[in-house]
């Protein structure tokens, strides 16, 4: 079965039929997985499609129906994408959103890699910050009224864009040839890196309270924040060592001998090389960051899921939970694959011979 | 002249040590800072520190716990129950993984169309979805399907209703602290036997007759005590009296979503770690061994496994971390982990600063004992060069 797979694929893939039914283990695993999709589908598509509730959306349409009850996601869709964000402003996170998977996708193309991007990164959260919060201009929206995917990204964006520089300091305190700096990046990190972002999170929302004064303690949204960007950083940090691991002694030697500061060799020599190696594993780790900001739920804070919750709790409705965690799973799913998919496209054409 | 003496004494292991130096007054200002506020803060509270509120009643009740307890244990009791009920969760989603995983990576990479589509499609659902959405999921659909009214029978003996699955399950006749701790304690022996012999082996060249006699000696004694003492260990199957049931193992639909959720999340990246470990093993290696007139499944066991195993180790590693970290997401749906219980104990006792101490150590003393183990294996199945 994989002898053949990896032998054969290589010289002439097999047609479709002669994988499907070509030995007797494979009509056997064929008929198994055919029976259970034969028993699987069919409830799942009355379910999902043929009995479920669309139009006209409101309450009456599933309680008439028995399969799923897509009304209340069409018709709570802005809710559960915004909290309680004042209806007629809602092109305003909904612009944010596009601004921040823009900002994200074009920071991790290596050809942003300049001075630019700071301020392209400036401008995006400055842009951001005035579109929710609102001055001149706009209607002024209290940070409360704030929720859903907007907060998510916020956060996700926030923590990395933050993360990335302090994970550059930190790899490179990690292999630095001085003791101290060494142990206290390599305590750092994998201190973070052994606890549970959930813990981290916890900690910091009875921690700090205690650790800094009254005066300079951060709300809630900036805990979290601080939260994520820890977090960011030692794993990010971890990936970019990688890639410093990968580049071999003679460049660093190279650069010093022509006289290159620490800083320029490090600016203009090593980082661009490193990074350029572990971009694959730098847009899994920005994956893994995306679906960790789903977690900020557990310290109260107003994500996605908990304004999927807040729709939940209308009394009119039948309270469809099953149908909201699928439709917010779809919007997570969509966000990782589509930025993985991209991420792969980018690494094909890096592969790809120059011209 | 002075910019002269100034590069003399600039040098450069000099400047090495300024830095350090530098960043040392920073960490002891960012601590004493901390410290002083903390300790400021703690007095205004009234709250003071130290180890006593270990050996306090909990006095709060936990639904579901594999380690005995009640509201009179102490705190230091009730940590260790849901470090246990972590470890419990963790262990059983590990296994299950693994085993899924092995399955799903090989029929990812396999010949059979259906079987590499459905594949691929867990792999990409379980990698592009968070987990905490996954277990929410589960657990709102879990608390549709069961039956409101009474519990139903899914299998001979076993059951379903709306408190969860029971299960048959063996009675154990004393205090289940006990049990616990003679298995520990046997198992102990067990171990200290074997290394014995082995030592013993490396000296004289020759195994010591006791050797394969012990473990059964020291198992079968146990078996023998648990069984005297008592009525003995015998089967316990659940009985429905309408929608309760009694006996049996109750699985409550929070453990049962947390396993199943995190049992589908996990297999999808261990899948991938098994497909990469198969691809990582060069073809000519399956020829050979065809060549050489072995049978598919010993070129498997002999040739592929033992060099895919060195491929696969670190990674699974991180992955088992992983569930161990994952499977705190559990607050979201309510079991009595390890975090909700350290969160309900520093809620309850005020010892914020002891309890996230704790929780550290703990999760340091998980990760660290993991990869000990890890790593054992990791350096068995490494190339011996000469």
């Amino acid at each position: 079965m994989i002898s053949t797979s990896s032998l054969s694929r290589k010289m002439n893939p097999l047609p479709f039929l002669a994988r499907s039914f070509g030995s007797p283990i494979n009509i056997l695993i064929t008929v198994v997985f055919a029976g259970i999709l034969f028993f699987a589908l069919p409830p799942l598509v009355r379910w999902a499609i043929t009995d479920a509730a669309f139009f006209p959306a409101i309450p009456e349409t599933c309680k008439s129906a028995s399969g799923a009850c897509w009304s209340f996601v069409i018709a709570k869709h802005s809710q559960i994408l915004f909290g309680i964000y004042p209806d007629g402003e809602r092109w305003r996170p909904l612009l944010v959103c596009a601004l921040l998977i823009g900002m994200l996708i074009y920071s991790v193309r290596p050809s942003a890699w300049s001075k630019r991007l700071a301020w392209v990164w400036a401008g995006g959260l400055g842009l951001s910050w005035w579109l929710m919060g609102g001055g001149i201009g706009l209607a002024n929206v209290e940070s409360d009224l704030w929720g859903g995917l907007p907060v998510t990204l916020i956060l996700t964006v926030v923590a990395i864009g933050l993360g990335f520089p302090t994970a550059i300091l930190l790899a490179l305190a990690r292999r630095s040839k001085l003791p101290v700096i060494r142990l206290l990046a390599t305590l750092f990190i994998e201190m973070t890196r052994a606890l549970p972002l959930l813990s981290i999170l916890f900690i910091a929302s009875i921690m700090l309270p205690l650790m800094l004064p009254e005066e300079i303690l951060p709300d809630k949204f900036f805990r979290a924040l601080i939260a994520l960007y820890l977090f960011a950083s030692a794993y990010l940090s971890e990936v970019i060592r990688g890639g410093l691991q990968a580049i071999p002694k003679g460049q660093f030697e190279a650069g010093e001998a022509i006289g290159l500061s620490f800083a320029q060799l490090q600016a203009k020599i090593i980082l661009p090389q490193a990074i350029n190696v572990v971009i694959p594993a730098l847009t899994n780790t920005i994956i893994v960051m995306i679906k960790n900001t789903s977690l900020v739920l557990v310290v109260g804070l107003f994500d996605l899921i908990s304004s999927g919750k807040a729709a939940l709790a209308d009394p009119e409705w039948s309270s469809p939970s099953i149908e909201t965690y699928l439709f917010i799973t779809l919007i997570y799913f969509i966000l990782c694959f589509g930025f993985s998919r991209f991420a792969d496209r980018m690494e094909q054409r890096a592969k790809a011979p120059v011209k | 002249m002075g910019e002269i003496t100034h590069r003399h004494f600039w040098t450069r292991a000099r400047r090495d040590l300024a830095y350090q130096a530098i960043a040392l007054l920073l960490l002891f200002a960012a601590v004493a800072v901390i410290v002083a506020t903390a300790s400021a803060n703690l007095a205004d509270r009234g709250i003071e520190t130290g180890s006593e509120f270990l050996t306090d009643r909990a006095g709060f009740s936990l639904s579901e716990t594999w380690l005995p307890y009640s509201p009179d244990n102490s705190n230091l009791w009730v940590i260790i129950v849901g470090i246990g009920n972590t470890l419990v969760v963790a262990g059983i989603v590990a296994l299950l993984s693994t085993i899924l995983g092995l399955f799903v990576g090989i029929a990812r990479i396999g010949d059979n169309p259906l079987a590499s589509g459905l594949s691929r499609s867990w792999v990409e659902i379980a990698r592009n979805s968070p987990p905490i959405l996954l277990l929410l999921f589960l657990y709102s659909f879990i608390g549709k399907v069961l039956p409101t009214a009474d519990a139903a029978q899914l299998m001979p003996h076993v059951l379903v209703s709306q408190r969860g699955f029971a299960i048959p399950w063996i009675s154990f006749p004393i205090a289940g602290k006990w049990v616990l701790l003679g298995v520990i304690l046997v198992f102990a022996m067990i171990v200290a036997s074997g290394k014995l012999a082995t030592h013993q082996r490396k000296q004289r060249g020759k195994r010591p007759m006791w050797a394969p006699w012990t473990p059964i000696l020291l198992a079968g004694s146990a078996i023998f005590a648990l069984t005297m003492t008592g009525d003995g260990i015998g089967a316990d199957f659940p009985i429905a009296s309408g929608p309760n049931i009694q006996g049996g193992l109750i699985l409550s639909p929070e453990f049962f979503s947390l396993v199943v959720g995190l049992t589908f999340y996990t297999t999808g990246f261990v899948a991938e770690i098994i497909r990469t470990g198969l691809l990582s093993v060069p073809s000519g290696q399956w020829e050979a061994s065809y060549s050489l007139g072995l049978s598919r499944w010993r070129t498997l066991r002999l040739i592929v496994i033992p060099q895919m195993l060195r491929v696969i180790i670190p990674p699974m590693n991180s992955q088992y971390i992983n569930i161990v970290k994952n499977s705190t997401l559990v607050i979201a749906i309510g079991y009595a982990d390890f975090m909700v219980v350290m969160g309900t104990v520093i809620n309850k006792t005020s010892h914020a600063i002891e309890g996230t101490l704790i929780i550290i150590a703990t999760y340091l003393l998980i990760n660290l004992t993991l990869s000990a183990v890890m790593n054992r294996l990791n350096r068995s199945v490494q190339v011996i060069e000469r």
